[in-house]
């Protein structure tokens, strides 16, 4: 079923109600906790949150849950640009750009940029479920494992650009966060492989610990080091960003907002690839690509725009076949299945109310969550000036309690500790943070998909230049190599902290 | 290590002796079922990665000379400073079953704080109850997440 503007403004004078409004703001708000406070993520607030919904109609239950999802990955820039927690994988661009600006003193028009782009990509991109929902669905079904092995290598290929000038350590980087994913029980098989007898690593090592680690821990001990008085002294002249700004970040929040839409309709898709691919997408339209990893304004708008245009883009294989393409809308689904309703085709068949009546609320639900964080925004700017002996530790505590809270596991805090030493020795030597955090993420689904593909291909690699789509990411992958390869082997110069490559 | 060449050199060597250890652990991985992708392949693939990556760089770090940078090491109250900084999140971690959630932070936090700035052990003791408060109350009870209580507030 198709699009009509009937069925929209049936919708919003649904979502208009005074009920539906004051539940989409419950719902910001907490949201918007979620992903400020350490230690509670999108899926486990939904998760805790979905059986005290009970007392309320369907359609306002699940308004309150998908304002409590986008609020969340509103709320999640803020650590990242404050204190250099970014406590998802996909706010990790985000914290490398954020963090530099706050340390400049602009972490005022640094979150309000984040807020304005979530706006923009979260407001454009349901525009695009409310038009093309039903159509835009059959574009994730044409997805096979082929074309997300593709999807996932031309996602590795990135850490040529992430790597600046030093690109054999950027492939250590990533070869050593490849080493972290692959610890534990093979996806496939269920073999036990490099735990070397420990029963404790069969469950491998979350990627949290280890971004925690490497940005949170690390620059705890750099501070520390370096007898840091507050992250930025700066005199905070402005909270709002400049014209210049703004006009900075339009095109990247709109390239930002297409990229991080489509790609989020792919199940498994998760805005932790988008928003790297995003990010390196506007690092080679930049103006300014030196600018990247010392903050960078448009780097930090499109991370933002690419983060929220694939939460929205979310819902449409949700609602179209019942299809979660994250783990927080696996979550979502349970809530919808709680309340008899059966995603599908037959969704906006049967329940056409409900369907236009949570989309209308999203348009309301962006514009509540623009007004209400920037208010907010000279709260959290404060934060940067407050003295780095008191910081510093409710850093670690911080830190501390996000990783325990993801598996409940002590192992994870351990494998924090050490990760935040392995990042502070790679920021001494000169090591490119980011392609180990994309490594560790991307490991398994990588893994998965090639195991997946060789097992329709019958073994042979081929299949990966033989389907048109993953045919035109592997050659994006392949030139993206090749171009850094040229380059490295032009630059006879050494392995050094390179300007462009901090992280 | 004081210099960026040497560092390199040195680090290059470790990677490639890691590399060869992943090579030698991949090899130990038993298949079980038959699978177009074998359980050792990508382990196998990324310790070949590691050796080559590592081995090229500390080469390319050798043969490289002139241009240098000088590492920027802490001194020595800055080792000291890191080292009691990263014991101090290692007994947090080991506190914090033991004693739970919200007594390990308060000893943490105390401990850091004062640690971090002497005179302040006033300050300290304030800002660590109300974390405690807060880890107890909104995690603990409010959200009720799987976080260590403690004996005291089991």
């Amino acid at each position: 079923m198709g699009f009509s503007f009937d069925y929209l403004f049936q919708g919003f004078s649904i979502a208009l109600t005074w009920q539906n409004l004051f539940w989409a703001a419950v719902g910001c708000f907490i949201g918007t906790l979620v992903g400020v406070l350490p230690g509670i993520g999108p899926v486990s607030g939904i998760a805790i949150l979905l059986p005290l919904t009970t007392v309320l109609p369907a359609t306002s239950a699940i308004i309150m849950m998908a304002s409590i999802y986008y609020g969340a990955m509103y709320g999640g820039s803020t650590t990242a640009i404050v204190v250099n927690i970014p406590g998802e994988a996909s706010s990790v661009p985000t914290a490398m750009e954020g963090y530099e600006l706050a340390k400049q003193g602009r972490a005022g028009p640094a979150l309000a940029i984040a807020a304005i782009a979530s706006f923009v990509a979260g407001t454009l991109s349901v525009i695009a479920l409310t038009f093309f929902a039903p159509t835009l669905a059959k574009f994730a079904v044409v997805f096979g494992p082929p074309e997300y092995f593709a999807l996932m290598f031309m996602g590795l290929s990135l850490v040529i650009s992430l790597s600046g000038r030093a690109l054999l350590k950027g492939i250590i980087s990533m070869a050593l966060g490849l080493t972290a994913g692959l610890i534990g029980q093979d996806p496939l098989t269920g073999a036990e492989r490099l735990t070397f007898g420990s029963v404790t690593l069969t469950v491998g090592v979350d990627f949290i610990a280890i971004i925690v680690g490497l940005f949170a821990i690390s620059e705890v001990m750099i501070n520390v080091e370096q007898r840091l008085s507050s992250i930025s002294k700066m005199e905070v002249k402005s909270w709002m960003p400049t014209w210049t700004d703004i006009k900075q970040c339009t095109g990247a929040t709109l390239r930002a907002s297409t990229v991080g839409f489509l790609l989020g309709l792919l199940p498994g898709c998760a805005p932790s690839v988008t928003s790297f691919v995003a990010y390196d997408v506007e690092k080679r339209f930049s103006k300014h690509p030196e600018l990247f990893s010392h903050g960078a304004m448009d780097g930090l708008a499109a991370t933002e725009a690419s983060n929220n245009a694939t939460s929205t883009a979310g819902f449409v294989p949700l609602f179209s076949f019942g299809l979660p393409t994250a783990p927080s809308m696996a979550v979502l689904l349970g809530g919808l299945m709680m309340y008899g309703l059966q995603p599908g085709p037959m969704l906006f068949v049967q329940n056409p109310d409900f369907v236009w009546a949570v989309i209308a609320s999203m348009y309301i639900g962006n514009v509540m969550l623009l007004v209400l964080n920037l208010p907010l925004i000279g709260l959290w700017v404060r934060i940067v000036r407050i003295p780095f002996y008191i910081l510093g530790p409710l850093i670690v505590f911080c830190a501390l309690v996000g990783t325990y809270s993801v598996r409940f596991q002590t192992f994870d805090i351990w494998i924090m500790l050490l990760f935040g030493v392995i990042g502070y020795f790679m920021r001494k030597l000169g090591f490119p943070i980011a392609p180990m955090v994309l490594a560790s993420v991307l490991a398994q689904m990588l893994e998965t998909s090639l195991g997946q593909s060789l097992l329709i291909s019958w073994g042979s690699p081929w299949i990966f230049f033989t389907r048109p789509i993953s045919l035109v990411f592997m050659v994006l992958a392949f030139l993206s190599i090749g171009r850094g390869v040229w380059a490295q082997i032009k630059a006879k110069a050494p392995e050094v902290v390179t300007d462009d490559a901090e992280y | 290590m004081k210099t960026q060449r040497v560092a390199d050199i040195v680090v290059g060597c470790g990677i490639a002796l890691f590399g060869i250890l992943i090579i030698y652990a991949s090899t130990l991985i038993t298949s079980g079922t038959p699978h177009k992708l074998p359980p050792q392949t990508f382990p196998m693939v990324v310790g070949i990665l590691l050796l080559l990556c590592g081995s090229g760089l500390a080469l390319k770090s050798w043969a490289i000379r002139g241009v240098d940078f000088t590492i920027p090491w802490p001194d020595g109250e800055g080792v000291r400073t890191l080292f009691v900084v990263i014991a101090s999140i290692a007994c947090y971690i080991v506190l914090l079953n033991r004693l739970g959630l919200p007594i390990a932070s308060f000893l943490y936090i105390t401990f850091s704080i004062w640690y971090l700035k002497r005179s302040k052990w006033l300050l300290a003791i304030v800002i660590s109850l109300i974390t405690a408060a807060i880890s107890y109350f909104l995690f603990i009870r409010l959200l009720a997440l799987s976080f260590p209580a403690g004996p005291f507030l089991e």
